[in-house]
């Protein structure tokens, strides 16, 4: 379903170092992959790369046969709105939006009109745990009920991928149990492909593979915690 | 994208309820200061436009003397003409009213032939027969003592029927009867009709008239009649179309009514910088929040489009509130200072407040194409943003890493001073007003330039929060144009005004001392009304103990050729009585029985005629064509449409007119006025005259002009207003967005006050590049309004003069208050737990 | 026994009347009896008196034979204004000028006015000969021949009127007594017969015109009495060479006040006539659709014994002055009857029946 092909990025502008090259990668529908690595390795620039927030200097991405290397700026932007979920490390709740609105926005930026997008939102909620708190503000929720909000706004719209960048990384690890099996759980059902970047080796096992990613390429053998 | 704009874009002009209310608040009061301008004119000059119709009514022609009028020999002459079908003549004149304190416009008329050219002066008695509207109170209505006031007159002066009115004539009082109304004057016309017999007795212009109104026969051309008919006319005397005889008033208000809006749209660009800043802070406030969408998939344009949406919505709320406010103050402007703003125009005119469709479309489109210009840049900045760095926290120093241009700064500058050169177009300056606009914006231009290097020859210093303040800025000047660019076109804006105010009112100071030079001023009424002095008044008031010297002036009217307006005329003596204002030649011209008299014209007069020092005049006096040469050019504040002063010595001897306007009293040393001025009131009459001592008339005079630029104080006022609003919310932003970076401060052991101070540094820092920037740029500014605009506009010069305290004050004061809102409004970023803000991002 | 108060009424009528109180009769030199009238002196204006006017009525008939009523004349109203205004504008006095076409096509009457003080040389009525004018309207009497030209809106005027003979006075040698009181008297005189030729210009066709016409020039000082509602008056010229003038002041009630008349016919002597031997009868009546004015239009008048009647060339001669000089009265061509068959043709004149045009 997502094929990655001789990735390479070779140098990141924001940080000035020199990143991965020729990285190749194939899931399959349903799969979930875990990428682990050390700091600044390029495990988020990687996923940005994915998202197509970065410019690559090499390789190819197919998603669904759609080669994403070939798209403009605004083709891709588009393509996230209708097939990417995004779970970030910071949540990014919309601190002016209610819980249901920040789920709904991926709806809203897809032109559905509010009362579909604000159902569909609760119905989210609901199964992330939240239902009551819909019209709650982010600013009362934790940090593991913000990231359970992150989880019903990134598959609110049914995307075919979701990329997750460090998602428990600001969670207590008793917090972050919680919070990585409904993702998983929610991934699942929804039957998307995921690909999550992270540092815990707890939390790459939720995922069906675990790679590592070093300078030379995403190597599958894993390695112990 | 609809719900996307609305809860992600619009919302947050909500959510950041102080900046957008500021914002709304900058450009609500440049809409309504513009518009209200606008309104107050048109209303004015829409009414002003009326009484020129009713008094013009369906003449072809007018034939139109000066102030004192024309021989009513030629009214029979021109009546007879083939080219003439209906003639019909007219007396204008000003009746001061005595005890009240006004001038009432009288209009001597013959009823017979009115209705055929200005049907709607036709008087109408008292108790008019319903039956037979039309059957007459005519000869009541030729009684030498028949007034008819039209409604707005009539509810001026509170008159009714029946009732008595005081006129003054020469010294001496007539009291004439309201006979009648005249009901088609119409509501906004203060005016009176009287028989044209009775005006001519009654106010001592037997044999004057001062229009004729034409109708032409069937077929003859208005240009051809002009042509056969001004050979006919004495010097001073023009035939002109109604339009030509409205349009020298018009003309006249046209370069103070330019001015105004020139004022109430740089209200509008300060409130745009306003819109700039605040919007700019939001961007960089919530870089994050546009990298995240932008990950959800939210396109460039789309982000584009939002801001700018944002910005456009501010503009058109405030312009909705402007428009609002701007027609309050029109009424306000009305029922306060009256139709003119002060300056005095548009007299006996009572405007309305309108609604103006058109105008207010504009000035809401203005309004929001401020919102839109101001959201423009930080629209561009946003949307340029590489999402996958937007996402990480802490690079919104990004944003202020401007660029110097002292290049296109220069190249700004340069050309202002270039277009300076240009002519007026249509007698506004327009190149003027660009060259304001350009010096304003080379001025925002230089400012990351000029902070960096500021920063760069302040020395380091050993303070902690010194350094740190200075290397901000220096390595984010960018932060200083946002906060200094509303100060900048404040400042300059604010300095430039006073600067010309200062050097306009010492001029006008100078000016008056040189133009008073007696101990008393007597005076029968305004020189435009009915009084004036008769020679044997002038003798026994100089006969008086304690009056050493009198020294008599006459003012009167001429009109110069066949186009261009009437222009002021001034009989004096001139070297011996005080001297004047003069700019270029002599006050003691060569005599001889051979020489031309000599004549000193105003600016203005040389600017219109083209005239210089030595060039001959020929001037229609006693309705010949006399000759003078200009012996000076003088200045003249208060005669816009140009002036010339001769010698009254000469001015009686041709036209043998005696009678004085204005008696100044030269006092035997060591009398007091008081006495003096008791002696004259039993020898004129109690309220038959004016006295004034110069120094209450200087007062007064100031006064006057202080009035005049009270609508520009204000502007001033709230321009700077909303330029310290600037940095208050720019530096709120600011501490907001620069949480962590003070949380990490404060985590290095900088105390909570620190910060505020480090804030307050910062601000007072920006605020005096801004502040040193404005003043200069003011300065330029100033310069084109005396050089350029003021010369092309009124035909005046003046002496430039620094008020140097008052601009120092200023400028200290703006620095302080800013520092003052920057560490009021980071009271809350100081207030922010360290560890949450550090936290939040790591 | 003249017509003297129709002057006076119709002269001031036409100023509107609150401003009489204004002018006092004292301003004036009053009207005596016994002052000789000299001609051509006395054809001139008389500024000393009030009000005087040279007043045309005619029969006119052009070249197809239609014929036509015309009547044109000229006021001189001193006001008793600006006696002491040195100003050329000073309204000391007004001429006033007046002209009516009555003609059958039409049905009522076209009429034109004119007001202006006098200004020379604008309009002013001269001393000594008759010439009034105002700008190109004008009446004088050059070479023994009265001209008028009269140029309105919707017709012109250019009629030469030539008199038969010496002017025939009225009353006691031109003296015209109008009340009981002879205080109320005017200096009045007529040219009947007068032999008229010229041109009239209506609905933009020139027709050359002749005819026979009637002039009246009276000058007094006094105003309407008190008791008086108005008059009824009429100019006959008779065929028989003779000429007719009648006139009778009217009481609120509809009795008569007063009355004379002047009566030649043929050869005969001029005959004065008193009071009693001058009786007007009201025969059919029209209502005028505009006023509502109620007018006898037809009249059985009694002249010395005799019974003569009078039909007019149309019903209606109303003229509706309530728009521009603000008097309303009848003023119309008439034939003069007796026994049936027609004697002579002229003017009636009918005052007051709308409204007492010297209101109380």
């Amino acid at each position: 379903m997502l094929t990655i092909e001789n990735l390479t990025k070779r140098f990141d502008t924001t940080f000035d170092r020199p990143l991965f090259e020729q990285v190749s990668l194939t899931l399959a529908a349903g799969e979930s992959v875990a990428i682990m690595g050390e700091s600044g390795v390029g495990k988020s620039t990687l996923l940005n790369c994915i998202a197509g927030l970065e410019s690559v200097d090499g390789g190819r991405i197919r998603l669904c046969e759609t080669d994403l290397t070939t798209l403009d700026e605004d083709g891709f932007a588009r393509l996230r709105r209708r097939d990417f979920g995004f779970v970030f490390q910071a949540f990014h709740l919309l601190p002016h939006l209610t819980l249901a609105q920040n789920v709904a926005l991926p709806l809203w930026l897809l032109d559905r009109d509010d009362r579909t997008a604000d159902a569909r939102a609760r119905v989210m909620l609901e199964r992330v745990g939240l239902a009551p708190r819909a019209d709650d503000w982010p600013r009362h929720l934790s940090g593991g009920e913000m990231q359970r909000v992150a989880i019903a706004r990134a598959l609110v719209h049914e995307p075919a991928l979701v990329l997750c960048d460090e998602p428990t990384g600001n969670l207590d690890p008793g917090r972050a149990a919680g919070v990585l099996e409904l993702l998983f759980e929610r991934i699942q059902a929804a039957g998307a492909v995921a690909i999550l970047v992270t540092h815990s080796v707890v939390a790459a096992g939720h995922a069906d593979r675990i790679l590592h990613l070093t300078q030379g390429g995403l190597i599958a053998a894993p390695v112990a915690a | 994208m609809n719900a996307t704009l609305r809860h992600v874009f619009l919302a947050s002009l909500w959510r950041r309820r102080l900046a957008t209310s500021l914002s709304l608040l900058a450009i609500a009061l440049g809409v309504a200061l513009g518009l209200a301008v606008q309104l107050i004119h048109a209303a004015a000059l829409d009414e002003f436009g009326r009484g020129i119709r009713l008094l013009n009514g369906a003449a072809d022609l007018q034939v139109l003397g000066s102030r004192a009028g024309f021989s009513d020999e030629l009214y029979a002459r021109l009546a007879l003409r083939p080219e003439v079908d209906q003639a019909s003549p007219l007396l204008e004149v000003e009746t001061r009213l005595p005890a009240r304190d006004e001038t009432l416009r009288i209009l001597g008329i013959d009823l017979f032939r009115i209705g055929a050219v200005t049907p709607s002066l036709l008087p109408v008695g008292a108790n008019p027969d319903e039956a037979a509207p039309a059957a007459g109170d005519r000869l009541d209505a030729l009684q030498s003592d028949a007034l008819f006031l039209s409604p707005a007159a009539s509810a001026r002066l509170a008159l009714k029927p029946g009732d008595r009115l005081r006129v003054q004539v020469g010294t001496r009082e007539r009291i004439l009867r309201i006979a009648g109304t005249v009901p088609a004057a119409g509501v906004g016309q203060a005016l009176a009709v009287m028989d044209i017999a009775a005006a001519q007795q009654t106010f001592e212009r037997i044999g004057q008239l001062t229009r004729v109104d034409l109708r032409l026969a069937p077929g003859v051309t208005r240009a051809l009649a002009q042509t056969r008919l001004a050979a006919l006319l004495p010097p001073g005397v023009s035939v002109l179309t109604p339009d030509d005889a409205a349009s020298e008033v018009l003309g006249l208000s046209r370069a103070y009514r330019v001015n105004l809006t020139m004022l109430a749209a740089i209200a509008l660009l300060t409130g745009g910088f306003l819109v700039f800043s605040t919007q700019l802070l939001a961007v960089v406030r919530r870089r994050q929040e546009f990298a995240f969408l932008r990950a959800l998939g939210l396109d460039r344009g789309s982000l584009w489009r939002g801001l700018l949406a944002e910005g456009a919505v501010l503009g058109l709320i405030g312009g909705l509130l402007g428009g609002l406010l701007a027609y309050l103050l029109t009424a306000l402007a009305f029922a306060v200072i009256g139709g003119d703003l002060g300056a005095g125009f548009f007299r006996g005119i009572a405007p309305q407040v309108r609604f103006e469709p058109v105008l207010t479309l504009i000035y809401l489109a203005l309004g929001v194409f401020a919102g839109l210009g101001g959201a423009w840049l930080p629209a561009r900045e946003a949307a340029r943003m590489v999402p996958a760095r937007g996402l990480r926290a802490g690079d919104e120093a990004e944003v202020y890493r401007a660029r110097p241009r002292w290049g296109m700064a220069l190249g700004a500058l340069l050309l202002a001073a270039l277009i300076c050169l240009l002519p007026p177009i249509a007698e506004v300056p327009v190149f003027g007003y660009l060259a304001v606009l350009l010096i304003l914006a080379g001025a925002i231009l230089s400012l990351p330039g000029a902070t960096v290097a500021a920063m760069a020859t302040l020395r380091p210093g050993r303070s902690t929060l010194w350094r740190l303040a200075r290397t901000r800025l220096a390595a984010a000047p960018g932060q200083t144009v946002v906060a200094g660019a509303g100060v900048v076109a404040s400042v300059a804006l604010a300095v430039s005004m006073a600067i010309m105010v200062d050097s306009f009112r010492g001029s006008v100071d100078d000016w008056l001392t040189r133009m008073l030079p007696a101990d008393l001023y007597l005076r029968a009424s305004d020189a435009t009304a009915s009084g004036y002095l008769d020679p044997e008044s002038v003798a026994r008031v100089a006969a008086l103990p304690g009056v050493a010297a009198v020294r008599p002036v006459r003012f009167e009217t001429l009109r110069l050729g066949e186009t261009g307006g009437a222009i002021a005329l001034i009989a004096r003596q001139v070297d011996a009585g005080g001297g004047l204002p003069l700019v270029a030649g002599t006050l003691q011209p060569p005599t001889g029985p051979d020489q031309p008299h000599p004549a000193w014209i105003s600016e203005a007069m040389a600017d219109h005629l083209r005239l210089g020092v030595g060039d001959p005049l020929s001037l229609p006096l006693g309705a010949r064509s006399q000759p003078f040469r200009v012996a000076g050019i003088w200045r003249d504040y208060a005669r816009q449409q140009g002036s010339v002063v001769i010698e009254i010595a000469d001015y009686r001897a041709l036209t043998g007119d005696p009678r004085t306007n204005d008696l100044g009293l030269t006092l035997t040393a060591g009398t007091a006025p008081e006495p003096v001025m008791t002696a004259i009131r039993a020898t004129l009459g109690e309220q038959l005259s004016e006295m004034i001592l110069p120094g209450t008339l200087r007062a007064m005079i100031l006064g006057v002009f202080d009035r005049t630029f009270l609508v520009t104080y204000l502007m001033e006022a709230v321009a700077v207003l909303i330029g310290l609003f600037g940095i208050g919310t720019t530096f709120a932003a600011l501490a907001t967005s620069r949480r962590k970076e003070f949380g990490i401060l404060r985590h290095l052991g900088l105390r909570r006050r620190q910060i505020g101070a480090l804030l307050a540094t910062e601000a007072a820092l920006s605020a005096a590049v801004g502040v040193v920037i404005g003043l200069l740029a003011g300065g330029a500014i100033a310069l084109v309004l005396i050089e350029v605009i003021n010369r092309q506009s009124f035909h005046w010069s003046m002496d430039l003069q620094l008020p140097v305290g008052l601009l120092l004050i200023f400028s200290l004061s703006l620095i302080l208050l800013a520092a003052l809102a920057a560490r009021l409004s980071g009271a809350q970023a100081m207030r922010q737990d360290a560890v949450l803000a550090v936290r939040e991002d790591w | 026994m003249t017509g003297a108060p129709r002057i006076l009424l119709a002269a001031v009528c036409w100023l509107g009347l609150v401003l009489l109180a204004s002018a006092r009769a004292e301003d004036f030199a009053p009207v005596l009896e016994g002052r000789q009238l000299f001609f051509p002196a006395d054809h001139g204006a008389h500024p000393e008196q009030r009000t005087e006017w040279w007043y045309i009525t005619g029969w006119l008939t052009d070249e197809q034979g239609r014929e036509r009523g015309v009547q044109v004349t000229f006021f001189r109203v001193g006001t008793g204004i600006g006696a002491d205004n040195p100003s050329r504008f000073a309204p000391r006095q007004l001429i006033l000028a007046h002209a009516a076409i009555a003609d059958p096509d039409t049905g009522h009457l076209r009429h034109a006015e004119q007001v202006e003080r006098a200004l020379d040389p604008l309009a002013g009525a001269t001393v000594g000969q008759t010439r009034a004018w105002i700008d190109d309207w004008s009446l004088t009497l050059e070479d023994g021949a009265y001209r008028t030209r009269i140029r309105a809106d919707d017709f012109d005027l250019d009629l030469t009127l030539t008199p038969d003979g010496p002017p025939r006075l009225n009353g006691r040698e031109g003296f015209s007594q109008k009340t009981p009181d002879p205080a109320n008297a005017s200096f009045y005189y007529s040219r009947p017969q007068l032999a008229v030729s010229g041109r009239l210009r209506l609905a933009n066709a020139d027709r050359t015109v002749t005819g026979r016409a009637w002039l009246d020039h009276e000058w007094s000082s006094e105003i309407l009495p008190e008791e008086a509602q108005g008059w009824d008056w009429i100019g006959i010229n008779l065929d028989d060479g003779g000429s007719l003038m009648a006139f009778r002041m009217r009481r609120r009630d509809g009795s008569t006040l007063w009355a004379g008349g002047t009566l030649q016919q043929g050869e005969q002597p001029t005959q004065i006539l008193s009071p009693d031997q001058v009786r007007f009868l009201p025969g059919r009546r029209w209502q005028s659709p505009r006023t509502g004015a109620d007018y006898p239009v037809e009249w059985r008048i009694e002249i010395a014994g005799r019974r003569l009647s009078l039909r007019p060339l149309m019903d209606d001669q109303e003229l509706d002055g309530r728009r521009s000089t603000g008097v309303v009265y009848w003023e119309g061509a008439a034939r003069l009857f007796e026994a049936g068959r027609e004697i002579g043709r002229g003017y009636l004149e009918m005052t007051g029946y709308w409204r007492r045009p010297l209101g109380l």
